[in-house]
């Protein structure tokens, strides 16, 4: 009797725009039966022309398009440009600025950070329970953003020469309630997700990334540092108040998806100390220094760089003493995710039932990668 | 080591084939390179200077100067130096040996800056459109001179 | 394309009475279908974080009978969230040919209504080019509260056709 003989054969598989888990882009998989053996990312859906855009407008008009990279994420994509104008022109920008700039920041990286949980819980089966309690938490930090700034996600808060307005009264009591409240429900995430069960069995050991590996290929943000590199522009290059303040760099040694979550998990609890500090702390003094509403730029060239939830971001200015910048080249940290991504299949064993987990561990945002 | 010491590592090197080397400010470098030693200096910065961490590419368009730079950033981990390593291509011919043969990170920021600008990069294994249509009509986005789809031939 | 100019022809028009009926059963079909909506869940661009707040606990549009659900076969509704580039909307028109009748297209955000802050890109489009759109909800991102609006327009909009009933 012979046995029936299984033939090894690639089947393609497209797994498109839409999908409820696969975000604006398409993903092809060549697979033998379960087994991926090499992953093709198909990027573009979302492309809007963002760096000929900036060519049109002036410095103040481009904070807005720009800001429109990352939703989840407005104020630290809108900081990176601004802070590349205030280098151009040679601003300076008061303390006070500095450290509310800083508060948003950290709470816009809460808001983002709580979205890639609510898309990792969703992608492992939990989506009633914990991308739900991550919507109710959000909107604690969206009351407050739209208490300050009238908008929920797009702030457009930062102006070259500080901020648009001050924080109103009772504000610093609001961000401190905000805080405790918070951090009640970060423990009910962490006994939730990370110390559950089949959150672990879904997610110790796929997509291991070496370290020299991550540096090889590229990797930035909460994707480097769950291999165990500390890098971080806050610590490297402080802008804003971050020289001042105090809080750690978190680093993972396990280097598989499991690492990158519990960073991002890590990086909430500082961020929410961040925003205690800052309000009880902040120095009285202006907020923003004068700049004319159509500025003209000596020529020049400036590369800034900040650090957004998802990794670096930076901003490369030319300007050539018109009102419009010359050529604006944005380093997108999803770009460079992505080509990891497409990697990791060649560096591990990957199931097709893992894709879902492994690319919401990575944390992309296409809109970002597109421009 | 400083700033200072890798910009004299860098002239030292290739005293023949880097056309200048400066610090622009606090862990800002800037090189400029011949295309003809382009892959040779690459090499050193990767191999003996530490430039281990590739972080991005783009391309600028300077019709009044005739001419188009593709740069290319990269970083020294240890240090957190950053470097933008550029190279000057006249307008009228933009060919450019790949980086990726020395950072295959590179990849999909020679795609971008191909169908952007319009700049060939020779021994490049992957090279289709990554961010525009593929029923695109034609014309580089990004140049100065582009005025909408399918104008140029 | 819905096309409310087509004359139905009815059985039993000249049995005095009959209108009633259709309009009853009109009514019917018009309650039963603009209390189920079920949009694909598929978003194109950066509107989208707002809209699914906007399923969540605060300004919950599943009340509504709006569900977001996967298969494309079974939806009758497309919401087009953010902006919408050329390769995007080559699949918007390939999703709006698979979905049954009756179906409706709801614009959500000012990108796909006219472009947006995005007015003078080479990449973006207006989806009103490829497939007809029924509600424009305008905003950047618009607010929950205007989504919720803007599905109840359609609500509105479902009570009024005319499927069985007598016209005039």
């Amino acid at each position: 009797m012979t046995e029936p003989v299984i033939v090894p054969d690639i089947m393609r598989m497209s797994w498109g725009p839409q999908h409820p888990m696969s975000g604006q882009t398409r993903i092809l998989l060549d697979i033998d039966g379960e087994k991926v053996h090499r992953i093709i990312a198909d990027l573009g859906f979302t492309h809007r022309g963002i760096e000929k855009i900036l060519e049109n407008r002036t410095f103040l008009q481009g904070i807005i398009p720009v800001e429109r990279m990352v939703m989840a994420d407005t104020p630290n994509i809108g900081l990176g440009y601004v802070t590349a104008i205030e280098e151009a022109l040679g601003i300076e920008v008061p303390e006070r600025a500095n450290w509310i700039r800083s508060m948003i920041c950290e709470m816009a990286r809460i808001n983002s950070h709580l979205y890639a949980f609510g898309l990792q819980a969703e992608s492992t089966g939990y989506f009633p329970a914990v991308f739900l309690w991550t919507t109710v938490d959000r909107t604690i930090i969206l009351r407050l953003f739209e208490e300050l700034t009238g908008a929920r996600w797009s702030l457009n808060f930062f102006m070259p020469g500080g901020v648009h307005k001050d924080l109103p009264k009772g504000f610093e009591e609001k961000v401190i309630e905000g805080v405790e409240y918070l951090r009640r429900r970060f423990e009910e995430y962490w006994v939730a997700m990370v110390e559950n069960a089949t959150f672990e069995l879904r997610c110790d050991n796929v997509g291991v990334l070496k370290p020299e590996d991550a540096i090889r290929l590229g990797a930035t943000g909460p994707v480097l540092r769950g291999s165990g590199i500390p890098i971080d522009v806050r610590k490297d290059e402080p802008y804003a108040a971050y020289g001042d303040l105090d809080f750690e760099v978190i680093t993972e040694s396990a280097c598989d998806s499991m690492a990158r979550t519990k960073v991002r998990y890590r990086e909430i609890g500082q961020s929410l100390n961040i925003m205690e500090q800052v309000a009880n702390e902040i120095p009285s003094g202006p907020i923003r220094t004068n700049v004319p509403l159509f500025a003209r730029a000596k020529a020049a060239e400036v590369l800034s760089r900040v650090e957004s939830s998802r990794g670096e971001l930076g901003v490369h200015l030319f300007t050539d003493g018109g009102m419009n910048p010359y050529r604006v080249k944005i380093h997108s940290p999803t770009l460079r995710n992505m080509y990891v991504f497409e990697r990791l299949a060649e560096l591990d064993e990957i199931l097709v039932a893992d894709i879902p987990v492994l690319i919401n561990s990575i944390d992309p945002w296409y809109l970002d990668s597109d421009r | 080591m400083s700033e200072a010491d890798v910009v004299k590592a860098i002239k030292a090197n290739h005293p023949d084939l880097v056309v200048s080397a400066e610090v622009l400010r606090s862990k800002r470098i800037s090189a400029v390179v011949k295309r003809e030693g382009f892959i040779e200096v690459a090499k050193t910065l990767r191999d003996d200077l530490g430039f281990k961490y590739p972080v991005s590419g783009g391309a600028i368009d300077f019709p009044k100067e005739e001419k188009m730079q593709m740069m290319y950033y990269l970083m020294k981990p240890d240090s957190k130096f950053m470097l933008i390593y550029k190279v000057d291509l006249p307008r009228d011919d933009l060919k450019l040996p790949s980086l990726t043969q020395v950072w295959e990170a590179m990849s999909f920021h020679e795609r971008e800056a191909h169908e952007m600008f319009g700049i060939e990069f020779e021994g490049h294994n992957n090279m289709i459109p990554l961010l525009l249509p593929p029923d695109w009509r034609g014309g580089h986005p990004l140049r100065k001179d582009f005025k909408e789809e399918g104008s140029e031939e | 394309m819905q096309e409310e100019t087509k004359e139905i022809r009815r059985n039993f028009e000249s049995v005095p009475g009959s209108g009633v009926v259709y309009n009853v059963v009109d009514y019917l079909l018009g309650w039963a279908r603009k209390y189920s909506i079920w949009p694909i869940h598929f978003v194109t661009g950066c509107c989208s974080p707002e809209f699914m707040q906007c399923s969540g606990s605060e300004y919950d549009m599943e009340r509504l009978g709006v569900l977001p659900f996967a298969s494309v076969r079974q939806c009758d509704c497309i919401m087009v969230v953010g902006v919408v580039s050329r390769k995007m909307a080559i699949r918007v028109k390939y999703l709006y040919e698979q979905m049954g009748e009756p179906k409706y297209v709801v614009a959500v955000g000012a990108c796909p209504t006219g472009k947006g802050p995005f007015y003078d890109s080479y990449a973006a489009i207006a989806i009103d080019e490829y497939v007809p759109v029924d509600v424009y909800i305008p905003g950047c991102p618009p607010r929950p509260e205007a989504i919720i609006q803007g599905m109840m327009l359609l609500q509105d909009k479902i009570k009024k056709e005319k499927r069985l009933g007598v016209k005039g």
